[in-house]
């Protein structure tokens, strides 16, 4: 590194823009940006949707995207564009798009680029059994194919990387393993390494550098807001228990013709309070978004009981599906009344908000549908009068009511739906990812009107998010979840500080940019290790851990882990 | 939200073109439309008196010919749109009350079929059977399980879309869900799937028709007019029934083809 530093000195730095300014049509994308990038230093570029990283990458790397005009000027050294996505051909073997790749930065044959390609394979922390080079891409797992694009990139060894969204939409503490590689490898090689992506990618972690692209400058990052907006109030009494909540699918029958079934989630206890926030954290596969549709009964779980105010919902919503709904839809009116009466109480907030519309009918004829369904005590005139209120609380104009669906933007779509879930004036409500579709300052928006929103109404919140730092912001007590089953629980603040369970401290890690301590990748719900989910990332496993699945105990008053060795210190 | 008005270029959204294939299908819907009334108005092209139809003029007789292929067309392809989407319609009620696997078996032979050559069933009917209307029915059958197979995806699509949960959420009851979003949401889709089974109909039973399989003489045909022609050597009466049942395939397909992009989500 410091070689590095010394001969960027001497030499020119290998990308070194002067008053870069890029127009769309009769937009600034960028105005008059001066950059430089030394060799071996990492700079992060972070912005929300539309704000021109990919523009910029673009020029930089001489490939202006249509419509988008440059003037100013950008100098590089020899480079690869690792484009959005990550392109790679989906169905031709992985070994002959990296022999052409390197056979053409390089001129090597196949044998001796793929030699290259494994040892970028192992800086990238690939272990041999993953490398499959006869597969075609499309058959790899998404962070397999990330770590083999930038093994590709390691394998050329370029003077100049730029990496747009990389490794988007892998789970946070998987990304910023590969991330943390990439930058090693980038310190280690000489190489300046570029990383554009939206702010909630976590690139500020491993760059050495940061700058945002806000209103078409490039400055330092605004911090994010790390305190609630207003002071949390205390919560009340318990009303909605889950006991046992467990969920399982049902699979084709196996050899023998035996039922077989995918237990997703496994007996989970839960209590929300009045006026609480509880936010459930967890990656993909943890079934946090299954929970929090449990908790709604949409679909109902296969075991356990969900119970509203004494109320058990499952039994209200069980029997019109299964026995007598088709005869008579009249028949069971009183039990319908029930759930119904708590669908008014407990509203969802869905991750991908435009698709939870219908379509063919405009927003305010949705929500008159609510309105009529959930409040028949609100006369028929006055429904109009209540959805603008609605939607004026959500941060929408009461116009808004005569728009299509397919008319709004996505974060307009956000907002829309926060509108429909207070429209009922409901207790609690049952978000999962909400803001997952929004990127950057819309996302704060829309958190901070949700959050805003919850305090006015003193709403109950069930927050799923993957974001660590970002749910327990604003919750009272967080819920870390792994493979179906709660590994701890605490209150937020404990949380955010010192949790206990290895699993926690990964994704505390992830969240503030740092390297996780979990090795590999996440294992498939249809191939879960015996034993502890986590035994074959963790770093406290030991032989025990395969025995056993651990059980939830409490360490401290309201403090619940489930780890056999949590108390083990990690050294290193 | 002002400055988020531009769409990200990294995600472009398609220039305003919010029907893709609409010009195309409209152009289908107008030159089957103008068949369909040239052919109606064909016994006024010839003289106003009975209608001969070897002495007409080759244009006139292939416009005669063409009431027959259109109007049997139409017959089959409403029958045939309707089995198919019917079918569908049966899987999707199967899977809800019995289960997933009655379904899957229901629509698999619809897809396993959709790959026959059923085509060929047409004039083995048509040589073997009377009744126009048993013939139709054949025909209609040959074009359902194509029907079948597209309306049944786009079926099973939407019963997984989120906006019905939503509407579970707000606490409608399934018949209210189903009359509500269900069918306003699904009358566009199985209409484009059932449209398919025009041009279908079209083809097969103007080849039964070449073959002197299909419609009985008197009703006339494009394909025994074409067939007929090129039997007898003569290029002015091939032309004219020739260029008419392109057009009319190419209409109906350029329909059918039309709705079905019309639907298709970018």
């Amino acid at each position: 590194m410091t070689d590095a530093s010394v001969l960027g000195a001497t030499k020119p730095a290998p990308v070194e823009t002067e008053a870069l300014t890029l127009m769309l049509g009769d937009r600034v994308l960028l105005d008059r940006a001066t950059l430089r990038v030394e060799r071996g230093q990492v700079l992060a570029i972070t912005g929300g949707a539309g704000s021109g990283k990919t523009a910029l990458l673009g020029a930089l790397a001489g490939r202006l995207p249509a419509g988008v005009d440059m003037a100013g000027s950008a100098r590089i050294d020899g480079h690869l564009l690792i484009a959005q996505g990550g392109r790679l051909a989906p169905r031709r073997p992985l070994a002959l798009q990296v022999a052409e790749v390197v056979g053409h930065h390089l001129g090597l044959d196949l044998r001796s680029s793929l030699r290259r390609m494994a040892d970028g394979l192992d800086r990238m922390g690939v272990p041999a059994a993953a490398r499959r080079f006869d597969l075609p891409p499309e058959q790899l797992p998404e962070q397999l194919r990330w770590a083999c694009l930038f093994a590709m990139a390691v394998a050329v060894g370029p003077a100049v990387l730029l990496a747009d969204a990389p490794a988007a939409g892998l789970d946070p503490t998987v990304r910023l393993r590969l991330l943390h590689r990439l930058a090693d490898w980038a310190r280690a090689d000489g190489v300046a390494l570029v990383l554009a992506g939206r702010p909630e990618d976590g690139l500020a972690g491993p760059a050495d550098r940061v700058l945002a692209l806000r209103r078409a400058r490039l400055l330092p990052p605004s911090p994010a807001r790390t305190e609630p907006l207003a002071p949390l109030e205390q919560p009340g009494a318990a009303r909605l228990h889950a006991r046992g909540v467990g969920m399982s699918y049902p699979l084709a029958p196996g050899p023998r013709g035996e039922a077989r079934s995918l237990a997703v989630l496994h007996g989970i206890d839960l209590d929300v309070r009045t006026g609480e926030t509880l936010a459930l954290l967890g990656e993909t596969g943890s079934a946090k978004a299954t929970l929090a549709r449990s908790l709604l009964c949409l679909p109902p779980p296969t075991a356990g009981a969900v119970v509203w105010m004494g109320r058990d919902l499952m039994a209200a919503s069980a029997p019109p599906a299964a026995a007598d709904g088709r005869g008579d839809g009249r028949g069971d009116d009183p039990d319908r009344g029930g759930l119904r009466r708590a669908r008014r109480d407990l509203q969802p907030l869905f991750p991908d908000p435009a698709a939870s519309f219908d379509p063919a009918m405009t927003l305010g004829a949705q929500f008159g549908l609510v309105l009529e369904s959930l409040r028949p005590d609100i006369a028929a005139d006055r429904r109009d009068h209540r959805i603008d209120e609605a939607l004026e609380e959500a941060g929408l104009r009461p116009e808004a009511a005569l728009r299509w669906p397919s008319a709004l933007s996505v974060a307009e779509a956000a907002h829309a739906g926060l509108a429909r879930a207070i429209l009922s004036e409901p207790r609690v409500l049952i978000a999962d990812e909400p803001a997952s579709s929004l990127s950057a300052e819309e996302r704060e928006t829309f958190l901070d009107t949700l959050m805003a929103v919850r305090d006015r109404r003193r709403l109950s919140l069930v927050l799923a998010t993957e974001r660590y730092d970002e749910g327990l912001r604003d919750a009272h007590r967080g819920v870390v979840m792994l493979a179906g089953r709660v590994v701890e629980s605490a209150d937020a603040g404990t949380l955010r500080t010192a949790p206990l369970h290895p699993y926690s401290r990964a994704m505390l890690a992830a969240a503030q940019g740092e390297r996780p301590a979990l090795e590999g990748d996440a294992p498939s719900a249809f191939a879960q290790p015996a034993g502890c989910p986590l035994r074959r990332r963790c770093p406290l496993a030991r032989e025990f851990c395969a025995q056993a699945v651990p059980t939830l105990e409490e360490v401290a008053p309201g403090h619940h882990v489930a780890c056999h060795y949590w108390d083990t210190p990690t050294d290193g | 939200m002002a400055e988020y008005d531009q769409p990200p270029l990294s995600h472009p959204v398609p220039p305003d073109t919010p029907r893709a294939g609409f010009a195309r299908g409209l152009s289908g819907a107008a030159i089957l439309a103008a068949l369909a009334l040239a052919c109606a108005a064909a016994p006024l092209m010839a003289d106003g008196s009975a209608v001969h139809r070897l002495d007409a003029d080759p244009v006139a007789a292939a416009l005669l010919d063409g009431r027959g292929s259109l109007s049997f067309a139409l017959l089959a392809a409403v029958l045939g749109g309707l089995l198919g989407i019917g079918w569908a319609l049966l899987a999707g009620m199967l899977g809800t009350l019995t289960g997933s696997r009655a379904e899957r078996r229901t629509i698999a032979a619809a897809q396993r079929m959709a790959g026959w050559p059923l085509a060929l069933l047409v004039p083995l009917a048509g040589g073997l059977m009377g009744p126009v209307w048993l013939l139709a029915l054949v025909t209609a059958l040959t074009a359902a399980p194509a029907v079948a197979t597209l309306a049944h995806a786009e079926l099973s699509g939407l019963m997984r879309a989120e906006f019905l949960t939503a509407a579970r959420a707000a606490g409608l009851a399934e018949g209210e869900v189903v009359r509500r979003h269900l069918i306003p949401n699904l009358a566009r889709p199985l209409l484009a799937a059932g449209v398919l089974a025009l041009p279908r109909v079209l083809a097969a039973e103007s080849f039964a028709s070449l073959l002197g399989l299909g419609l009985p003489p008197a009703l006339g045909s494009w394909g025994a007019s074409v067939g007929l022609a090129a039997r007898l050597g003569d290029p002015v009466a091939f032309v004219p029934p020739a260029l008419l049942l392109a057009l009319a395939l190419w209409a109906a397909c350029a329909i059918a083809d039309g709705m079905a992009a019309g639907q298709r989500k970018p």
